[in-house]
């Protein structure tokens, strides 16, 4: 078993020590807060995990360990990082920073990552990049907009404050990840009750698409997503001339979120993923 | 007499009613005759504000540089407005709006998620710029509710905050009670935006101003998606009537509504049946012409989708349900 750290009290870093509860090759080895008394840090005692308030102070006191997970903010990050970059650590963001080298499953494949930082980019870039890459790479795409609507319910603090970061982290990899440059992404927070199921909306503009293929391409794609993220679904995908719409639909698969929080459980799946594939990775020694 | 100061958002939020391709040169000289009409504050903008330019909800024609930079040279006395919506725009796009000379700020917001304008709000603040706060779709809170929202916007730094009928839905008395609640609770102006959905945007306002709304919305000719906003020049004198002071100059007014009847739209608003269903359901007006596009092309009825959006309670912003909206109707009916 590998043991790693969780940094983050809020509804990401909770389903994340659900995942690691879960997880064969993890090993849960400590969950650090700010607050003593947050639901985050009952729920880690309660499955049996060693607990701090002390946040990153406290994973620099019981470190190294070699993988890292930073559930806080984008702000905290960036020194977060600069406290763990001479460690042998694996820091694996699920923050919009844009520090560390962005990762997304189905698409930068199945290799532990070469980077000591990972970036998980958003849970919009996490739903939309698999299908955009795809499209991108069987026609001549010309322009890409996603549009994700969250729950108001489950979007916190660090979720509202960081929507800048959310913009420009998931535009920047739709760029990376497309070779389209010219992108856009936008984000909605839907208040309604029932609290709305995790929903992005890709629109492209696509000179020459065929219904028949698109649909064929963005099929396959989604498959591929649903082998770690099994509440990925296609909702609608329409073309109409040039224009091509896609609407995804992410229902969470999780211990501790309610169905509609998708948005955490896409971005949870796929770092738990790149945790589970470093774990696995040869060891070199002397290397 | 009490003053209200007019806010006029015809550049901004009358693009919705075409599909956002107003021209530099329309903007231009609209911006000039409600500059010569004495109207405090000229709004300008893609109708979703900056940034906004999209598939989702249209791209503009012009591009927020060139949008401002033409603005700002026409008002020589008025002042200019921008919007924005946090998760559309960002930090950069309001640092942008301020260096082209934008002297009022808004940061929009869904009427139950005030949280969300809590960095944008501060960072103006910091610039000391007037930033206001207004609650979108504000007919899906309780007074007491956008009253709480209210309260928080003002300590994020907000000097202006208020309601948009966004969907067209109050009737004076629904708007009454919110304005008067807000009033009680802060002691910055209060805001109202109306729409006439249900012919109710003159009268929604008069009701505004009387329960203590300091700022008033209105668009020259209606000016926007649907049944359009509150009818400026209507407005004016209306509100002088009853008692308000404007300070607006009447012909040159009806001569800016005339210049925006004839060079800004192809037609002027009509409460059509789309935009009365729309009012009813509760549903963003500028979700008309996607909603039509999108039925016309399905072979279902608009005016079950708009009240399907009602019951999925979309939000301002939420274009991409039509899609889904229309798809599923489809199935329904097969």
């Amino acid at each position: 078993m590998t043991e790693v750290a969780v940094i983050g009290t809020g509804a990401i870093g909770r389903d994340l020590v659900g995942k690691i509860h879960r997880s064969p090759v993890l090993d849960c080895a400590l969950v650090a807060g700010r607050n003593p008394e947050s639901e985050g840090l009952k729920h880690a005692a309660r499955l049996g995990y060693p607990t701090s308030a002390e946040g990153i102070d406290a994973v620099l006191a019981a470190g190294p360990f070699p993988i890292v997970f930073d559930a806080t903010n984008a702000l905290s990050h960036k020194e977060h990082w600069q406290l763990l970059k001479d460690v042998d650590t694996l820091l694996i963001d699920l923050t919009p920073s844009r520090v560390g080298d962005m990762v997304v499953p189905t698409v930068t494949g199945t290799r532990a990552p070469a980077a000591r930082d990972v970036s998980l980019i958003s849970c919009g870039g996490q739903a939309a990049i698999p299908v955009a890459h795809a499209l991108a790479g069987r026609f001549p795409v010309s322009y890409l907009e996603v549009v994700s609507t969250v729950a108001s319910r489950i979007a916190g603090r660090a979720t509202r404050l960081n929507l800048d970061e959310y913009v420009a982290t998931t535009q920047t990899a739709l760029t990376e990840f497309s070779g389209v440059r010219d992108t856009k992404a936008i984000l909605n927070i839907s208040p309604a009750v029932p609290p709305a199921t995790f929903r992005t909306a890709i629109h492209a503009v696509v000179p020459g698409a065929s219904a028949t293929e698109v649909r064929a391409v963005v099929a396959e794609a989604a498959e591929r997503v649903r082998a770690f993220a099994p509440g990925y679904r296609v909702l609608a995908c329409e073309v109409n001339g040039d224009r091509v719409v896609v609407s995804l639909e992410v229902a969470a698969d999780s211990d501790v979120l309610p169905r509609y929080a998708g948005n955490l459980d896409i971005i949870n799946s796929a770092a738990i993923l790149v945790a589970e594939q470093h774990a696995a990775r040869p060891v070199v020694v002397g290397g | 007499m009490k003053p209200v100061t007019i806010y006029d958002p015809t550049l901004r939020d009358g693009q919705h009613a075409v599909k956002h391709q107003l021209s530099a040169a329309a903007l231009r000289g609209y911006a000039e005759a409600a500059d010569a009409a004495g109207i405090p504050v000229v709004e300008v903008g893609h109708g979703n504000g900056l940034g906004a330019s999209s598939l989702q909800v249209g791209r503009a024609a012009v591009s927020d540089d060139v949008m401002l930079s033409t603005v700002r040279e026409a008002l020589r006395h008025s002042r200019m407005g921008v919007f924005m919506l946090p998760g559309w725009g960002t930090s950069d796009d309001l640092r942008k709006a301020l260096a082209h000379g934008a002297d009022v700020v808004r940061v929009g917001v869904h009427c139950t998620e005030t949280s969300l304008a809590e960095r944008h709000l501060d960072f103006l603040a910091s610039e000391g710029a007037e930033a206001h706060c207004v609650l979108m779709m504000s007919h899906m809170a309780s007074p007491a509710e956008l009253a709480g929202h209210a309260v928080t916007a003002v300590g994020y730094g907000a000097r202006g905050v208020g309601i948009m009928d966004s969907a067209g839905h109050f009737l004076p008395s629904d708007v009454s009670e919110r304005i008067g609640a807000i009033a009680e609770a802060v002691d910055v102006p209060v805001i109202f935006h109306g729409h006439n959905n249900l012919g109710m945007a003159v009268a929604n306002s008069v009701a505004a101003a009387e329960a203590g709304a300091a700022i008033i919305d209105g668009c020259a000719r209606g000016f926007g998606a649907g049944a359009g906003n509150t009818q400026l020049e209507v407005l004016v004198p209306v509100l002088e009537r009853t008692g308000y002071r404007t300070g607006i100059d009447l012909y040159a007014l009806l001569d800016a509504a005339e210049f925006a009847e004839r060079e800004l739209m192809p037609a002027p608003p009509v409460t059509g049946s789309l935009s009365i269903v729309s009012g009813l359901a509760g549903v963003f007006s500028g979700f008309k012409h996607p909603v039509l596009e999108a039925s016309a092309r399905a072979g279902v009825d608009p005016r079950d989708v708009f009240f399907e959006l009602g019951r999925r309670q979309a939000i301002a912003g939420q274009e991409d349900l039509i899609v889904d909206v229309v798809a599923h109707l489809r199935e329904v009916a097969r």
